[in-house]
């Protein structure tokens, strides 16, 4: 076959065909993602001076590029070069530099176009952008979005001023704001992407078509292009500022901010948005809150890499339908498991089917999803779904007899492999395990409430367990899309011990007539993502003064806490605790004025920090990045501070 | 010519079935038999592999899927090399895929094979009545803007643009195949009792498969969905007894409900046969060998029932094969409706229609209950078209799989007045 033009660098191939289409993929080296990298960025410029030749000696109709990985298009630029690349003396020219390269990608007089499959985000996106079609996969997996916002920055490759221009003002900066994820369908009416295919195969060939046709990508309407006119832009401007202020404020997340008023200077003028982009992104970069939230961006992404290559899981079996036994079982059936939830009768079992059919009416838009995730999970009084499952959770009450009794049940029933799991938040593993034949069978999961909510399972090994039953529970939580942190088997594991000082420190505080409203604000101010108290009562007061005791800790009798707890104010669960509550919220009284709250928040969330260092120190996780990202998933600790750990090193708590 | 090749059934995949308009209400045909034939493709590594054949079928089919087997084996990621082949014969689609694969496999022109077949009625194309259609075309193929003004205009009625959606009735006879199902009900004198009580077997054999984990390996998830949606543990004829008549609701004779009769359902199912080198040199296993396969048709416009066909398809298979009732383990007789099941046991015992009709001396006699649809069937699953067959046969191969030296026997009537039937036996 003739091949006229075909050159092949570390980054991307690129030849042309029979009819002078070009065909270039890029398939970044050893990884199974697609990265836009300085490098790779620099072998494109290149290439693009070459289409810009053979695109004048008409040797070139136009180009159309695809991705080499099965996994996506470009995931975004390269965040492992960000620290680097923070450097004021480096990243304006390096940003200016791409910025070129797209313009004259865009000023290309021959038909560039994109074809997407999987992901195609941040750098990415703003790459697809800068092309003059762009045609997408309608697939499950085809994911399109801006998550800059949560690594502390915004599109730098001219994605701010690109994507308002196809999508309009006001949804363009909502992604970017939000960092949401669009799936095909969502991208093509949001007008990012011009045409949707059915399979992969197909995007080379409609990509043939939008070259031979010239088809070029129209902008959005005057009437989304309307809403950054000169009249509404500041209304527009303020409302996104009051939308961002209820999830992040300004001192600790500056980025969302620093987009909305390059939106409020250059919203109506895509061109000038992205020349004004530069300026604005670069002081973002190197500031200590993206510096941290790339150390848990990166600590994230390595909990996913615990996983076992291989290991696959689509029967669960939890057994005790209580509040963790029940919330468990409907996260792994929202999650795609089958699920049989097991208890001593249907009448235990059917509130945590209730409860399971809210969170899914919650998720899901459609009654028939719904109704598909209710057909997941099914009620198994008799315990049928034991030797079929391939993990099996108990979450029944905190007694030793009780959970030994269970596992020797089940144990003569599994399927080989299964996993065997406690939900258990205090008895030490061993102790439980004791009873099995195989004791190193059992493992930990710690899943925490609210289970919907919450993204950590600390996987707990006891010193029966091998590394591959740890692996492999890892794994589970990994499939069911948690983050597994591997705790030893200790007292409270992490979470819970570092949490209990902290609350119990700030219930002592009331105690002794503090305002628990002040206190709560103060944690909210210093980067927490609920006050301690209003924590506790959300925890339920009776589940606190356990663990705490659990962990050594005393409760005095004649302590208002253990008052409380006496009168049946629980919390949340009893619309009354410290507070009230009312419709799931709390409600509280006036804040009494404070000098420095983030201050009083440093003083309160010390012994939180303290404790994490204790932690460490015993070894209960391997290491302080284990740690931090543990605390940040498990309490919400305030990520741009990059966890307790880290913030004391920086000397910020 | 050389000796016949064993014909092994490595093993099957389908997605479960849903009721018409639910779970796979945003699905297409295509969609489904290509995740079905994906989750086969997983579950024996065949992606990216070629296979040497698949045939697969729909009986409700878009014109745009004109070869849906071609189609939804390269969505479903076989290697392109894998030819797709469509067929279609109703109900029995997917069971004749299988017997033509079989009869390649054991000749030699091929050593592996998919068969498989997809129906959705949620998926169903609506189209223009013929005058419109006919309108469209001659508009099409005219060649100037007054002539396709003309092509437009010229006698037209609004009446012509009433969508037309697809019929499942009987061509010949205009009738569906409820209403000629209580004909042969009330031919054979088949009670309404008879019929909830199967309906009822039906539903719990099927849970109780289930719940023994008979599905597990054999079913892959679809759109959310991890088990059919049609299946009810809690079936019995209190409930049956209430229901009213479905296709004859005035004569005051209607037999047939909605609970003893299939529902309309989506859904595919997929089955992979093999030669036994093949399958040995994958590594895969052999479940059962797939021996003997018949098709046959009736005289249906002429006053045989409709849905009788597979009695003589049976009668037949049989007779080459030289065996009769006493060798058959299990009966996997398609219920497309209870009366249909029953009318045909009460055929194969009756000497005067066995003398007649199948041109036999005796009897093919009685069959014991208890061999009957022991995992539940087409009541209980379900029945899209099309993939009933493939997934009756990939049941009966798991089934046989977990016993030695057993032999079942597979029928199923479909529509246009005619039955598929097949013998499968253990491998061990």
């Amino acid at each position: 076959m003739i091949a006229p033009q075909a050159t092949e660098t570390k980054h991307w191939s690129f030849h042309t065909d029979i009819e002078n289409i070009g065909w270039l993929t890029i398939n970044s080296p050893g990884g199974s993602v697609n990265v836009l990298s300085r490098e790779a960025i620099m072998e494109l410029e290149t290439l693009v001076a070459r289409f810009e030749d053979l695109a004048n000696s008409k040797e070139l109709v136009g180009v159309v590029l695809l991705s080499g990985k099965e996994s996506g298009f470009i995931a975004g630029a390269d965040v492992a070069e960000f620290d680097a690349m923070s450097d004021f003396s480096v990243l304006p020219e390096a940003l200016r530099r791409t910025h070129a390269l797209f313009a004259r990608i865009e000023n290309l007089k021959i038909p560039f176009v994109a074809g997407i499959h999987g992901f195609c985000l941040g750098g990415g996106l703003e790459l697809a952008l800068a092309c003059h079609y762009r045609i997408a996969v309608n697939d499950d997996k085809t994911r399109v979005g801006f998550p800059e916002v949560n690594l502390g920055i915004f599109p730098g490759f001219g994605g701010t001023g690109r994507s308002i221009r196809q999508a309009g003002p006001v949804d363009a900066m909502q992604i970017m704001l939000t960092g949401k994820m669009l799936k095909a369908g969502a991208a093509r009416g949001l007008n990012l992407v011009d045409k949707l295919v059915r399979h992969r195969d197909m995007l080379r060939w409609e990509g043939r078509k939008a070259v031979l046709q010239n088809r070029k990508s129209q902008p959005a309407g005057f009437a989304k292009r309307a809403m950054a006119g000169p009249l509404l832009r500041d209304y527009v401007a303020n409302k996104m500022r009051e939308e961002v202020g209820k999830k992040a404020n300004r001192v600790n997340y500056p980025a969302p901010y620093a987009l909305i008023e390059l939106f409020e200077k250059h919203g109506n003028d895509w061109q000038a948005m992205v020349r004004g982009e530069v300026d604005a992104f670069v002081p973002l970069m190197g500031s200590p809150t993206a510096t941290n939230l790339r150390r848990v961006f990166f600590m994230s992404e390595g909990l996913k890499k615990q996983g076992l290559k291989g290991a696959k899981f689509s029967r669960v079996h939890v057994i005790g339908a209580g509040v963790m036994g029940g919330d468990i079982a409907a996260w792994c059936a929202y999650r795609g498991m089958s699920v049989t939830l097991q208890d001593l009768d249907m009448a235990r079992i059917q509130p945590a089917l209730d409860r399971a059919k809210k969170l899914f009416q919650k998720r899901y838009k459609k009654k028939r999803e719904v109704d598909a995730a209710m057909l997941r999970l099914t009620a198994d009084p008799q315990g049928n779904g034991v030797p079929r499952a391939d993990v099996i959770i108990e979450a029944v009450v905190e007694n030793l007899e009780v959970k030994q009794s269970i596992f020797s049940g089940v144990e003569g029933k599994l399927k080989p492999g299964a996993i065997l799991a406690t939900n258990t938040s205090s008895i030490e593993l061993e102790r439980i395990a004791e009873a099995l034949k195989e004791p190193g069978r059992l493992i930990g999961l710690h899943f925490f409430n609210p289970v919907a909510q919450l993204p950590l399972v600390e996987v707990i090994k006891s010193k029966f367990n091998s590394d591959e039953a740890i692996g492999k529970g890892a794994s589970f939580a990994l499939a069911i899309g948690k983050s597994p942190v591997v705790v030893k088997s200790a007292p409270g594991f992490l979470v819970n011990r570092v949490l209990m000082p902290y609350m119990l420190g700030a219930v002592e505080r009331v105690e002794r007539g503090e305002s628990k409203e002040l206190l709560d604000a103060a944690a909210v101010a210093f980067g927490m993502p609920m006050g301690p108290i209003e924590l506790m009562d959300t925890v339920g007061l009776d589940v606190g003064k356990s663990v705490a005791t659990e962990l050594g800790h005393a409760v005095p009798s004649d302590s208002k806490f253990a008052r409380l707890i006496a009168e049946g104010k629980l919390g949340r669960k009893t619309n009354e605790g410290f507070y009230k509550w009312e419709n799931g919220k709390a409600v509280k009284g006036s804040t009494p004025p404070h000098a420095d709250l983030v201050a009083l928040g440093r003083e309160l969330v010390k012994p939180l920090v303290d404790m994490t260092e204790v932690v460490l120190s015993e070894g209960v996780v391997a290491n302080a990045d284990l740690a931090d990202v543990g605390v940040i998933m498990g309490t919400g600790f305030a990520p741009f501070l990059g966890g307790p750990l880290r913030a004391r090193a920086d000397g910020r708590a | 010519m050389t000796e016949l090749k064993r014909v092994a059934i490595v093993g099957s995949a389908r997605i479960p079935f849903a009721r018409g308009g639910t779970a796979y209400a945003d699905e297409t045909n295509l969609s489904l038999l290509a995740t079905t034939l994906g989750g086969l493709a997983d579950k024996y590594g065949l992606k990216g592999e070629k296979v040497d054949e698949v045939i697969a079928g729909a009986v409700i089919n878009h014109s745009r899927d004109f070869n849906i087997a071609r189609e939804a084996l390269l969505d479903a990621g076989f290697s392109p090399r894998t030819p797709g082949t469509t067929l279609q014969i109703a109900c029995g689609t997917s069971l004749q895929a299988a017997l033509v694969l079989a009869g390649k496999i054991a000749s030699g022109q091929i050593d592996s094979g998919v068969a498989a077949g997809s129906d959705t009625v949620s998926d169903s194309p609506i189209v223009f009545g013929s005058k419109f259609q006919h309108r469209l075309l001659a508009a099409n193929a005219a060649k100037t803007g007054g002539q396709k003004f003309k092509a437009f205009t010229k006698g037209f009625s609004f009446g012509e643009l009433t969508p037309v959606a697809p019929s499942v009735n009987e061509p010949r006879t205009g009738m569906s195949m409820g209403q000629h199902c209580e004909l042969m009900a009330r031919e054979w004198g088949i009670s309404r009792r008879a019929q909830d009580e199967l309906a009822a077997a039906s539903h719990q054999n099927a849970a109780k498969a289930y719940d023994e984990g008979f599905h597990d390996d054999l079913l892959v998830q679809c759109a959310g969905l991890v088990r059919d949606n049609n299946v009810r543990a809690d079936s019995n004829l209190d409930k049956l007894s209430t229901l009213k008549p479905s296709f004859d609701k005035t004569s005051g004779h209607g037999t047939l409900t909605a609970g003893n009769s299939t529902p309309l359902t989506d859904g595919a199912s997929s089955v992979l046969l093999a030669s036994e080198e093949w399958a040995k040199a994958r590594g895969l296993p052999i479940l059962a060998y797939l021996t003997v396969g018949r098709v046959a048709g009736n005289d249906f416009a002429h006053g045989d029932g409709l849905l009788m066909a597979p009695t003589i398809a049976v009668s037949e298979m049989l007779d080459r094969a030289g065996l009769g009732f006493a060798d058959i383990d299990y009966f996997e007789l398609h219920e497309a409706f209870a009366a249909q099941v029953l009318c045909t046991l009460k055929a194969w015992k009756d000497p005067t229609y066995c003398k007649d009709v199948l041109g036999r001396d005796s009897v093919l006699g009685e069959i014991d209950p208890a061999k009957i649809n022991v995992k539940g069937s087409s009541l209980a699953y379900g029945h899209p078209f099309a993939a009933t067959g493939a997934r009756i046969l990939g049941v009966t191969a798991k089934l046989l799989s977990e016993q030695a030296n057993k032999r079942a026997l597979i029928s199923v009537c479909t529509a246009g007045g005619m039955g598929v039937a097949a013998l499968v036996e253990s491998a061990a």
